[in-house]
């Protein structure tokens, strides 16, 4: 592979990046928001989510991405390449991080509620200064090792079109006529992204079992 | 015709579609399944350098998209002259892809086995691959089939990815559909729904399998 | 006119799942004094304590810290929560469990409230911790994070948390039930300075010993009611109840 090939794998690897660090931003806070409103317990609002989660869970990424890039002009909308991307990936995270959270929730002792209300907390001091910042630290891992996932599925977006670090390689390809080494460079990429996250999720993990006590 | 009832004309895609999704599911999971015990048995029981090969290659899947490696066998592979049809790359990628994953959960079970059983088996005489496969083995399922649901679930959506390398299978069904009539929305929803029926299916034979495991003192993992 | 005690319990009940825990409960606590509660476990001792700073909202009977009602306000209605925080704030309570929040270290864990419930500056909130923290023999911890303290430093941090509102009166709930026998003495110490300071306190316990040396009154509960109250030596030596006899022998024995 020359130089080029390599400016071209790189920028794939921008793509992915880019469109998978903006889902998953979007995916962690909306899932957050969403383990909350579960939490309220409000009746059919509470139902209605919970479906969202159980379809979202089991819809492959690919079909997902198609679904929306297809579906939105038949609505009169005319929808961009990477948004469509991005809206198939966050809708996808988004419901299993809301899962993640309402588990953190779940697990939370009630011991420190008394002990932040005895001290005169309100619950929404409480929730902000205590409930918090614990949820993040001990949740962090599973939401890292959802982030890995979401990495490992975004090839998907590469169906509508969009030229990430896997469909990058057929464009190489097309031009050297040989595919098998973007395809290992594409590959060995890939690795050392979600090596790293792996190395994350081990820090996170040390984190939490301090706070496990 | 109303654009449901297209679709009802159409039926028989679908049918093929999800039978053809089943059968690289039923695939995946029977051969995924059965190369992912031999690899445990291969950390198990064999020689250093093949004990450090098997862990790389469970390591390296798992730092993977699962597409990559279709990618790998699909286009990939013609370069060493090997020639798969786009099924038989997508049926190979994803019983080596979900073999490892088999192999890394059953894996994390084994570690938590106590020696003691291994000794009690040895001083019976059991030899090693009796051993494995009539004491060990069962016990990982048992020990890990929350774990196994769950990767039988992404096992199910990986299959999807298979479109991108032209098998014709549920997702592409849709596909093909909305493109002939402009009727994506409906065709999509059809095949979600799909999914999410096997989904749901799949949670309740883990459901279940956890009550028959639970009788026998095994711990939902 | 006479001075209003600091806690005020009248015929207090309270069930849980119909099964009646507190049974028309009534105890007065003036300024200063100590009283601590006593009774096997499932008397409703606990439950008592855990009222007064409404953790559990009691079925019958009221409250009054120093005249006030907490948990209803003067119309009947049920206090909301920030009137509520506010009355908790003049309870210092300390846990079985220690309850310490383990994302904070050990000044932090003290100055927590002080800064978000009281607004106090950081740089006073903190002097004031350090100065709690030397009172229980803290002070050199202040940096630890809680995992790495023994049950005796947590509870005695916890202990500090507590003072550091300044509260009115000090509510412990069994405050060495989850303590190694060797850490015990060091948190009954902490304590028994406190009541020597003037503190007015409710303590929650299984140390006779203890109750009895730091005591002004000394409550004994039996299935949610109180079935003596009397002063510790006359409790001690010559308790009124054939049930409370019994219990003092067969503590005697262990």
């Amino acid at each position: 592979m020359d130089s080029t090939a390599w400016s071209m794998l790189l920028n794939g690897a921008w793509v992915t990046l880019w469109i998978s660090g903006v889902s998953i931003a979007l995916g962690v806070s909306l899932g957050l928001i969403i383990a909350l409103i579960r939490s309220a317990k409000i009746p059919f609002v509470h139902q209605v989510l919970g479906l969202y989660i159980s379809i979202a869970r089991a819809t492959p990424l690919v079909t997902l991405v198609l679904f929306i890039f297809l579906s939105a002009p038949t609505l009169g909308i005319n929808m961009d390449r990477s948004i469509a991307g991005i809206l198939a990936l966050t809708l996808n995270t988004t419901a299993f991080n809301a899962e993640i959270w309402r588990s953190a929730f779940n697990n939370f002792s009630n011991d420190q509620r008394e002990a932040a209300l005895a001290v005169g907390m309100t619950p929404g001091v409480y929730f902000r200064r205590i409930m918090l910042p614990q949820i993040v630290i001990t949740s962090l891992p599973s939401l890292v090792n959802e982030m890995s996932f979401l990495i490992k599925g975004s090839p998907a977006i590469a169906v509508i079109g969009i030229v990430d670090l896997t469909r990058v390689t057929n464009r190489i390809s097309a031009v050297t006529y040989e595919p098998l080494p973007p395809i290992l460079a594409a590959g060995a990429l890939y690795m050392v992204i979600i090596a790293a996250l792996v190395w994350f999720q081990r820090v996170a993990e040390c984190k939490a079992n301090r706070l496990a006590m | 015709m109303t654009d449901w009832q297209i679709l009802w004309a159409e039926r028989g895609v679908f049918v093929d579609g999800f039978l053809n999704t089943l059968q690289l599911f039923g695939l995946g999971t029977v051969l995924g399944f059965l190369l992912g015990c031999l690899i445990v048995f291969g950390l198990e029981g064999a020689k250093a350098p093949l004990r450090i090969a098997l862990r790389i290659f469970i390591d390296a899947m798992r730092l993977l998209p699962f597409l990559v490696l279709a990618y790998l066998f699909y286009y990939g592979l013609p370069s060493l002259g090997i020639r798969l049809s786009s099924w038989e790359a997508g049926v190979s990628a994803l019983v080596l892809y979900h073999g490892a994953y088999f192999a890394e959960i059953l894996r994390g079970a084994r570690v938590t086995l106590p020696p003691g059983q291994v000794e009690a088996a040895v001083a019976q005489g059991f030899s090693m691959p009796r051993m494995f496969l009539r004491l060990i083995l069962p016990q990982l399922v048992l020990k890990s089939r929350g774990v196994i649901g769950n990767q039988l679930i992404i096992l199910l959506k990986d299959t999807a990815f298979l479109v991108i390398i032209t098998v014709r299978e549920l997702t592409a069904a849709a596909n093909g559909l909305s493109g002939t009539y402009f009727i994506p929305m409906q065709a999509f929803i059809v095949v979600i729904g799909f999914y999410w029926i096997i989904s749901i299916a799949l949670e309740q034979a883990v459901n279940w399998m956890g009550r028959s495991g639970a009788k026998r003192g095994f711990k939902n993992a | 006119m006479p001075e209003l005690p600091e806690v005020s319990i009248q015929k207090l009940s309270k069930q849980f799942d119909g099964v009646e825990v507190l049974r028309d409960v009534s105890l007065e606590v003036q300024r200063g004094e100590v009283v601590s509660i006593l009774g096997s476990s499932g008397s409703g001792k606990s439950t008592l304590l855990r009222c007064v700073n409404w953790l559990e909202q009691p079925d019958g009977g009221e409250i009054r810290i120093a005249g006030d009602r907490i948990g209803v306000k003067a119309d009947g209605k049920a206090m909301n929560n920030r009137d509520l925080a506010k009355v908790r704030s003049q309870l210092g309570m300390v846990f079985q469990s220690f309850n310490l929040w383990p994302h904070l270290n050990v000044l932090h864990n003290v100055t927590e409230a002080l800064i978000h419930v009281k607004g106090m500056k950081k740089a006073e909130a903190e002097t004031l911790a350090d100065e709690l923290l030397a009172k229980v023999g803290m002070a050199e911890k202040r940096s630890n994070y809680p995992y790495t303290l023994s049950g005796g430093q947590k509870q005695r941090v916890a202990i500090a948390r507590a003072l550091a509102m300044q509260p009115r009166v000090m509510l412990f709930d069994e405050p060495t039930s989850a303590l190694d026998p060797e850490l015990v003495g060091e948190v009954l110490a902490v304590i028994r300075d406190l009541s020597q300071e003037g503190y007015t306190m409710i303590i929650v316990t299984h140390e006779m010993e203890f109750a009895r040396n730091v005591s002004d009154q000394v409550v004994f509960l039996e299935k949610g009611k109180i079935i003596e109250k009397s002063a510790p030596e006359e409790f001690f030596v010559h308790p009124k109840t054939e049930r409370v006899r019994q219990f003092l022998e067969l503590d005697e024995k262990v």
